[in-house]
Formats: C-alpha cells, sequence, structure tokens
C-alpha cells in the first residue's frame, strides 16, 4: 500500500484498498491451495526422497558386461582356424517405446515386420519385462542383410537399438570340425563349476574339441561398465569401467594343408570301399605333436555356434554313423595285427624268441582241442620274427604269445601306452582297453572260476597276441604307439598345441615334448622289430604296390591288421588298420588309418596311408617350416 | 510514477528467469524462450502503457476474434500429438487456445462489469459466452485448457458476485453430467483419467509420465541434485520435460527449498494481482486483475498438481516457467494489462475551498 497524506489534514475520505469479502476469499484459497502443494511437496522430497532417488538412479544407472573376445585359433603355420564373427539382435527398450498407444502400436507392426516376430508376442515381451529400463532382445542372429534394413529404419523406431554380439564360426568345419569342436551356452551342471571361476550363465563356453580342452586359454576376461543411460536407453556418460581381455592366440600343431590332406584322402579311400566311417591320426614321431586328426563322418560345428535347429540336431543324434563321435580320440577297435609289434617286442625281449628264432606257420594251431586259424589256408613255412611281421602270420604270434603268458604281454602292451587315455588338450579321450586275468573276473560280475566267461584261458593269451580277444585302443593310440617304434621306444604324450600368444602378440609357452614311458626293450630289439615292418611295405605284389603306384618311395615301416569285432567265431565282422612311419631311418612322421567295418586293410586302409604321405613327401617343405 | 506495482513485475521476472534456466536443462531451445520472454516484456510495457478501459468497447470485437481464431484452428491448424492446437503466424507457431485464456478474461469482465449484481440472467450469458470457446477447445481436443477456461469463469463469476447458489448450481450441474463424461471424453482424455485413478493399468503412456514426474520430484529431497544436475531430467525420463512437466525437472534440480521459492513467488504474484483488484478504478479494471488472478491460480494448480501426482494429466502450462512462446506472451500480456489497471487506479477527487487560493482539487491516491 502506498502511503499517502494524513486524511484528516485532507478532509477527505482515504481511497483504501477496498478488500471485499470475496477477494479475501480468493486470497485464502490461494495461500491455501498452494500450501497443499507445498504439503505434498514436501511429503515427496523428504518423506519419500530417498526411496525416489533410488528409483531415479536405477532408471539411469546400468551395469553392462563388456564381452571380451574369445583367441583365435590357428593351425601351425598361422591360417585362422576359426573367426569372431559378428551378429546382430534387436533389442527394445520398453521405456523407450512411443507413450502415445496408437504410436506405440505401429512401431511394434513395424518391428513385429521387420524382425519376423509376431507383434502380439512382441508386444508381451515388452509391455510385461519387469525392468522398462533394460534393453530385450527381441530378435537374435539377425542375418546381415536385416541388420541394414533395421538400421535404416532406426531413427523411426524409438527405443530399439542393434546390438553386436560375437560368435564363433569355423572355417572349415567338416575338416577341423572333430579337433575344433565348438562353444555354447553353459549347462545346468556346468554351471556351478563355472560360476566360481567367474562365468556369468549366459556365456559361452567350449563344449567338446580344443575350444573346451584349452577352455581357459582362448576364455578372454570379460570386462564391465557402469554406464549412465537416457530414457532410450543411449549411454550417456560412463561412469566406471574395466576393459575386457581377449583370450590368448592358440597356435595348433596341426598343420592346416596336411589335415585337409588327410580328410580328402580318407574320405576318398571311405568312398571307394563303400565305407561311411574312419579316422586318421599323423603325429611327429619326435614331439608328440598332432599334425592331423580327422574322424569322418564330420559335422557343420557352425550349426552349433549359429543356432542349431531341433531338427538339425535330432539328425546328428539319430545318424547310425554317429557324426558327432570324434572316432579318433574315442572310437575304440580292436588292433587286430598292428599289435603284433607289441608281441614281437615282448617275446624278444623277453628272451622267450631272437631275431634270427625260426618258427612255423601252420594254417592253424590246436589249443586245448580249440582250433586257432591263420589268415592263410597253407602253411607258410618257417620264418622269422620280422618276415612273421611282413606276412602277419597269426599262428607265429600265437605261439609267441603263449610263450610270454598273458601278464607280460599285458605290461608291454602298457608300455606302449595301450589302455591309457591320452593327455591331449581335449575332453572325451578314451583309453581303450589292456585286457587281464583280473579284469576278466571282474567283467564277469558274479566270480565264477568255473567258466570260461570269467577265467583267462589260453586262447584270450594267443588272441591277446594278435590284437584280438578284449583288447581295445584308438587310432589316436595307435599314432602314439607307432610312433614310439619309430622313435626307438619312447611313448609320448601327444598334443595338439604348437605354441600359445598373449592378445598382444607375446608368445607365452611354446610346447615341449613330454616323454610318458619309455618301451623297456634294447635298441635292437626295437630295430628287429622296425625291420619287419620296412618288411612288410616292401613284399612285391602286395603293399608295395600302393607305394609304387603312388609314387612315393616305401621308405619307412608299416603294419596293417583287420581286427575281427562283435565277439568270436569265423565270420565275424572286421574293421581295417593301417599304421606306419617314414622315414626308416630319421622318422619325421607317423600315422594311424582306421576304416570301420573295413574287410581288407591291405586294400582299404593302406592307400589311404600311402595318400596321406604323398602329400607329405610332396609339400615336406610347407609342413616342416 | 509511484502508482506502479513494482512488486508485481519483478516476480513475474524472476520466475520467467528461473523458467529460462529450466528450460535451459531441460534441453529444450531455451535462445527461443529468452526471446519469448522479452518479447513478453515489451508486451508488458505496451500493456501497462494502454489504457485499459479502452478495451471494454470492442470486448464484442475480441470475443468475436477469439472465435474466429479458434475456428481457423480447427480448420487449418497444425497438429501435434494427435491435436490440432497451433496456428502458423507469419511463420511462428500461435496457440489460439493459450490466447483465448486472457481474451475470455477480458470478455467477461467486460461483460460482468456493466451490472453490480449478477442476475440469474447476467449469469446464465456469462456461461453461454464461455461456452461457445470451450467447445471450440474441446475438440481440439484439448480437455485441460477447457477445464482451465470454465474454472476462470467461475473464478470471475464469484469475484463479480455471483450468489453462492448460482455457483452451487453449476456444481450441481456439474456433478449430474459425471455419468456422461465417459461418452463426452475422446479415447485418450478417457484413459489419462483412468489412469490417473491407476497409474499400473499402462506402464507406459500416461502411467509412465506420472511415475516418472513423481521420481523426479522426490529424487530433488531437500536441496536438489542441483542445477544441469538432474538425472530424470537431464536423461529424459520425464517426458515432455520443458513444458508439462518442466515442475518436475525444476523440483528435481532445486528440490524442496527451490520448490518452496517458487510457490512463495507464485503466491506474492496472486496476492499483487488481487491487491490491484482491490484498488481499480472501475469494475472492469477490478474484474480484469481478479480474472487474471484466476487464470495464473487455476493453471497453477493443474500444472504443479499433475506433476506431483495430485490431479490427473491435462497439458497445462506452468505460467512463466514452461516453455513455449503463446502462453509465455499471453501471461505477461495480462500481467501488463493488470498493470494497466494498477496505474489507472481509483483516485479519489477531492475539493477544497480555500479563501486564498480558490478551488483546488487534489487527487488522493490509493
Amino acid at each position: 500500500m502506498t502511503s499517502q497524506e494524513p486524511p484528516i489534514a485532507l478532509g477527505g475520505v482515504a481511497p483504501k484498498p477496498r478488500w471485499s469479502l470475496r477477494v479475501a476469499a480468493a486470497a485464502a484459497t490461494a495461500i491455501l491451495v498452494i500450501g497443499v502443494l507445498a504439503v505434498k511437496l514436501a511429503q515427496l522430497q523428504v518423506t519419500d526422497g530417498t526411496h525416489l532417488a533410488a528409483l531415479a538412479l536405477a532408471n539411469s544407472v546400468r551395469h553392462v558386461v563388456l564381452e571380451a573376445d574369445r583367441g583365435i585359433i590357428y593351425d601351425r603355420h598361422g591360417a585362422a582356424l576359426v573367426q569372431n564373427s559378428p551378429v546382430w539382435s534387436i533389442a527394445v527398450v520398453p521405456a523407450g517405446l512411443p507413450s502415445d498407444a496408437r504410436d506405440r502400436t505401429k512401431e511394434l507392426i513395424e518391428l513385429a515386420h521387420l524382425s519376423g516376430v509376431p507383434e502380439g508376442t512382441l508386444a508381451t515381451e515388452l509391455l510385461a519385462a519387469p525392468d522398462l529400463f533394460a534393453p530385450v532382445t527381441v530378435k537374435a542372429n539377425l542375418a546381415q542383410a536385416d541388420e541394414l534394413a533395421v538400421s535404416e529404419r532406426l531413427p523411426d523406431l524409438p527405443g530399439a537399438s542393434i546390438t553386436q554380439r560375437s560368435v564363433r564360426t569355423y572355417v572349415d568345419p567338416m575338416v577341423f570340425g572333430h579337433v575344433l569342436g565348438y562353444v555354447g551356452p553353459i549347462d545346468g551342471l556346468q554351471i556351478r563349476q563355472l560360476k566360481a571361476v567367474g562365468y556369468q550363465p549366459d556365456e559361452m563356453v567350449g563344449k567338446v574339441g580344443v575350444e573346451a580342452g584349452l577352455e581357459s586359454l582362448l576364455r578372454g576376461m570379460d570386462g564391465w561398465a557402469d554406464v549412465e543411460v537416457d530414457a532410450r536407453g543411449q549411454v550417456v556418460k560412463v561412469l566406471a569401467a574395466r576393459a575386457p581381455v581377449a583370450g590368448d592366440a592358440v597356435y595348433l600343431s596341426l598343420d592346416a594343408g596336411l589335415q585337409k590332406a588327410t580328410a580328402v584322402s580318407l574320405a576318398a579311400g571311405l568312398t571307394r570301399d563303400n565305407k561311411l566311417a574312419g579316422a586318421s591320426v599323423v603325429i611327429d614321431p619326435s614331439s608328440g605333436e598332432v599334425l592331423a586328426m580327422v574322424s569322418l563322418p564330420g559335422y557343420d560345428t557352425n550349426l552349433f555356434t549359429h543356432g542349431i535347429s531341433r531338427a538339425d540336431y535330432d539328425r546328428l543324434l539319430k545318424d547310425p554313423e554317429k557324426p558327432l563321435l570324434n572316432r579318433a580320440i574315442a572310437g575304440q577297435y580292436a588292433p587286430g595285427s598292428t599289435f603284433k609289434m607289441v608281441t614281437a617286442t615282448a617275446g624278444l625281449q623277453e628272451g622267450k624268441i631272437t631275431a634270427q628264432t625260426l618258427l612255423s606257420c601252420p594254417p592253424y594251431i590246436n589249443v586245448n582241442g580249440w582250433i586257432y586259424h591263420n589268415w592263410a589256408s597253407y602253411s607258410l613255412g618257417w620264418m622269422n620274427v620280422a618276415k612273421a611281421l611282413a606276412t602277419s602270420c597269426d599262428t607265429f604270434f600265437y605261439q609267441v604269445a603263449s610263450m610270454v603268458g598273458d601278464v607280460t604281454l599285458a605290461r608291454y602292451a602298457r608300455a606302449f601306452g595301450f589302455g591309457q587315455a591320452k593327455g591331449i588338450e581335449m575332453p572325451g579321450v578314451m583309453p581303450g582297453l589292456v585286457p587281464d586275468r583280473i579284469w576278466k573276473q571282474l567283467e564277469c560280475g558274479v566270480p565264477d572260476l568255473n567258466s570260461d566267461a570269467c577265467r583267462w584261458t589260453e586262447g584270450d593269451t594267443i588272441t591277446f597276441g594278435i590284437g584280438q580277444s578284449y583288447l581295445l585302443t584308438t587310432p589316436l593310440n595307435q599314432a602314439v604307439y607307432v610312433a614310439a617304434v619309430a622313435n626307438g621306444g619312447r611313448v609320448l604324450r601327444p598334443t595338439l598345441v604348437h605354441f600359445v600368444r598373449d592378445p598382444a602378440g607375446q608368445l607365452m609357452s611354446r610346447q615341449q615334448t613330454e616323454v610318458t614311458g619309455t618301451v623297456p626293450a634294447s635298441a635292437d630289439n626295437i630295430q628287429a622289430v622296425r625291420e619287419g615292418m620296412r618288411e612288410e611295405i616292401n613284399r612285391p605284389y602286395n603293399m608295395n604296390y600302393w607305394f609304387r603306384a603312388a609314387g612315393v618311395p616305401a621308405d619307412g615301416g608299416g603294419k596293417t591288421g583287420t581286427a575281427q569285432w562283435g565277439g568270436s567265431g569265423l565270420d565275424l565282422p572286421t574293421h581295417a588298420w593301417f599304421v606306419f612311419f617314414a622315414p626308416y631311418a630319421q622318422p619325421e612322421i607317423a600315422l594311424s588309418v582306421f576304416v570301420e567295418r573295413g574287410e581288407l586293410s591291405e586294400v582299404e586302409a593302406a592307400p589311404i596311408g600311402v595318400d596321406i604321405m604323398k602329400f607329405y613327401r610332396s609339400n615336406l617343405g610347407s609342413i616342416r617350416a | 510514477m509511484s502508482r506502479l506495482d513494482r512488486l508485481q513485475p519483478l516476480v513475474a521476472f524472476m520466475l520467467a528467469t528461473l523458467g529460462v534456466m529450466t528450460v535451459f536443462s531441460a534441453r529444450a531451445d531455451w535462445v527461443r524462450q529468452v526471446i519469448w520472454v522479452l518479447l513478453g516484456a515489451s508486451v508488458y510495457v505496451a500493456a501497462a502503457l494502454f489504457d485499459y478501459r479502452r478495451l471494454r468497447p470492442i470486448a464484442p470485437a475480441l470475443y468475436g476474434g477469439m472465435l474466429l481464431l479458434l475456428v481457423a484452428v480447427r480448420l487449418v491448424g497444425h497438429s501435434a500429438l494427435g491435436a490440432r492446437r497451433w496456428l502458423a503466424v507469419a511463420g511462428f507457431p500461435l496457440e489460439p487456445s493459450e490466447l483465448s485464456k486472457l481474451l475470455l478474461v477480458v470478455v467477461l469482465a467486460a461483460y460482468l462489469s456493466r451490472q453490480e449484481r449478477v442476475s440469474w440472467r447476467t449469469f446464465g450469458g456469462a456461461l453461454g459466452m464461455v461456452a461457445a470457446p470451450a467447445a471450440l477447445v474441446i475438440s481440439q481436443p484439448d480437455l485441460g485448457t477447457t477445464l482451465v477456461l470454465l474454472a476462470v469463469a467461475l473464478g470471475i463469476l464469484f469475484l463479480a458476485g455471483a450468489r453462492p447458489v448460482q455457483l452451487a448450481s453449476v456444481v450441481v450441474v456439474a456433478i449430474t453430467a459425471v455419468p456422461l463424461l465417459p461418452h463426452l471424453l475422446y479415447g485418450y482424455q478417457r484413459r489419462r483419467l483412468e489412469i490417473f485413478l491407476d497409474p499400473a493399468q499402462d506402464p507406459l503412456g500416461a502411467g509412465y509420465s506420472l511415475l516418472q514426474a513423481r521420481i523426479a520430484v522426490g529424487s530433488g529431497g531437500l536441496f536438489g541434485r542441483g542445477w544441469l544436475h538432474g538425472l530424470q531430467g537431464q536423461l529424459g525420463f520425464v517426458p515432455e520435460r520443458a513444458t508439462d512437466f518442466v515442475f518436475a525437472t525444476f523440483a528435481e534440480e532445486f528440490g524442496l527449498l527451490g520448490s518452496l521459492v517458487l510457490l512463495t513467488l507464485v503466491g506474492v504474484l496472486l496476492v499483487r494481482l488481487l491487491r490491484t483488484a482491490t484498488v481499480a478504478s472501475d469494475r472492469f479494471g477490478e474484474l480484469l486483475a481478479g480474472g487474471t488472478f484466476c487464470v495464473v491460480l487455476v493453471q497453477v494448480v493443474e500444472n504443479v498438481g499433475m506433476n506431483i501426482g495430485l490431479l490427473p494429466i491435462a497439458g497445462i502450462p506452468l505460467p512463466l516457467i514452461s516453455y513455449g512462446g503463446s502462453a509465455t506472451i499471453t501471461t505477461f500480456a495480462a500481467l501488463g494489462l493488470v498493470q494497466s489497471v494498477m496505474l489507472r487506479r481509483r483516485r479519489v477527487a477531492h475539493q477544497e475551498r480555500l479563501p486564498s487560493l480558490g478551488t483546488i482539487t487534489r487527487r488522493a491516491q490509493a
């Protein structure tokens, strides 16, 4: 109110503000209403303030995991065998969708069109999300073309974004698949152990092959970031972060070229003889490094990393040829005649025979009234151990096995690495089986010493001597065994790793040759066995034919084996084997070839080995670089 | 110049300053808002210099103009957010419904100032005058502004001396109309009302706005997060953070203390407006000031009320704070007219006869 002259002095009525009842009521109303607002404000900002401030923080601060790149797997020369290829998915922050119901429906229709997910599904997924500000993946594994289409529309699709993730893409999975294996989501059983070492439940982990065997090297260390995001889910500010560390780069001992040649040779050999399954392992007999490892049939490991369909998976599981089985490490079969070098070594070393001892090779022998046949229905005459290996005379080795005895024979078999799971860098390696008396009784269940099913018989002993009986081995064990014969008796730990580099390219470790055992035999005795293997591949009109036909010098030692399986009797199905090392003087390579249901090892298995050798010899420079 | 109400423009300018700061923080086009405020200030000065009494004879023309603008916006208006509310005037967006708030006050003040008492006939006439613009605004559709127009009309009628029974009759009619409401409202308006009653129904739409505004206000706490440091407002979790929900943005950054300062400023402004009404030289001026009081009060209550979850959502700006040209300039114009009333307030003509000086006339000022 402005003041004025005293009214008395003026002698008139002062024009005071006329606060009528109504105006006063209006003022009171205004003050009352503002007071109510203030009280409500105080309640929100003071009483509920802490709670609502926490909600605001939960809205805007997110913890995100920064995925580390998994280590790349190379062959020994640095050829990449797997890539981390990007895949895209559409993610939607529900709160980022338009608030107007009509616009929201329009966007959902558009998203349904782009993703191929029905609109109804999208609506329930998004609108029922427990956290409206957390991105929901509505469509994973977008094709690249779709990714481009969606990216183009993104500015008109509030709340939607494209996220990128790495997926393992394997190079030539039909050739390298069994060795490399694949990664997959952690399953319920694994998560309990893996959580302790910092795995997230949605992480990918190596399932089979070296992906699983070298998991600790290949897996990087995930980083994380606490980020502030806006209402559309865009990152505004990084509050704190730890960068991810990529996994180590692993250089396998495999030679990609030799691996392919091995796969091609094996596949061609199988096709030629109408066979469906087989395996081959090539190793370096001086270091134990695996140069090639193939199991057929193979399968497309990329199906597993890019999201396998139920139908594809069922097909793989139900395939009678068991493509998921890596026969090279997990297929257990009787070695047949390829075992005879063990029997020969035992006979020589135990003094039962010498390199010059001559034994007969009759068409059969009679043991306690049981007849045990040679492969030939006629006598092959008298022969020493080398000739017996070269001609693969069964009756010769029946006699030697009988002289040595089953216990000693089992000891030599184990010394050559039979019956032992090799410590190679992948899971699922099977040991094979070296039988003995105790094993047979335990196998029997209720021990009954009087039945042939439980009691070790002389027949068990002599068939053990030719790699039958209950003996089982794997293509990998066979390769290690022939490498030991080749290198003079050193049993090596087979390995698939050549060297490892850290993400910065620094050499972490180089594979060291590890001798797991030495065959207790003199150099002369092993030399006698090697001599027999050389003779076998040099017999005219027989094995030598394949070498001459392929133009490969028959310099080395080999042994075929046609092993019966599925019981006992005369006309049993067989598997075909071929083991080989070369060159004879200074062996560089040792290999095993296995043909499932192969009938004639000289015809079916041996040419595959010769074919592999041919590639090896003509590409010696690049393989040994 | 002692006739001037200095406090009123000072408070208005302080509010406008807080408005620009909040608009800046809300990442709206703050430069434009500054221009609107400066334009508003010029309009304020012009309106204060203008003799408000000259508005009275042209009130029928103003009424016609208002209806014309509202019809035009129906016909050639621009739409946004599903409603047709804007007219392009010389490249500037004009929102006639904002202007209509002021024009309605002028027109009703002129109409009601003719009689000292409000007869039933006058009362009905006033309601009839509101009905036409209200019908046009609600068809935009803009329920919020319609309710503001109706509330302002009732406020002026009350200040003009309408009898309680008259006002009560309107309330009775309104209550009887409630069952009809769902049929009269547009779909989204009905939704808004339903969602106000149960926000969980629509977590992404209107319920989302309510919830996020509540979170923003609450997270401000006693002292606020500090200017430009709000989370909800800065990061866009609060929708319409510079216009309808500008108060939430403000309250988050300035806290309860800042909010109380803002409400106090508004209270001072409102009391100053009423005070002008009490000293106006004529009934027209009195009702003009009283009507402006109603316009400001109703909008502040609705806007702040919906920001803190007391009232349903309606697209009503917070006068002098919200981003927007039409609303800012209109508010300044209304305040300027009130200042004009203040400048031309009642004077007591006082004559004295003094023998020595003859007749002198002194004018005392209230």
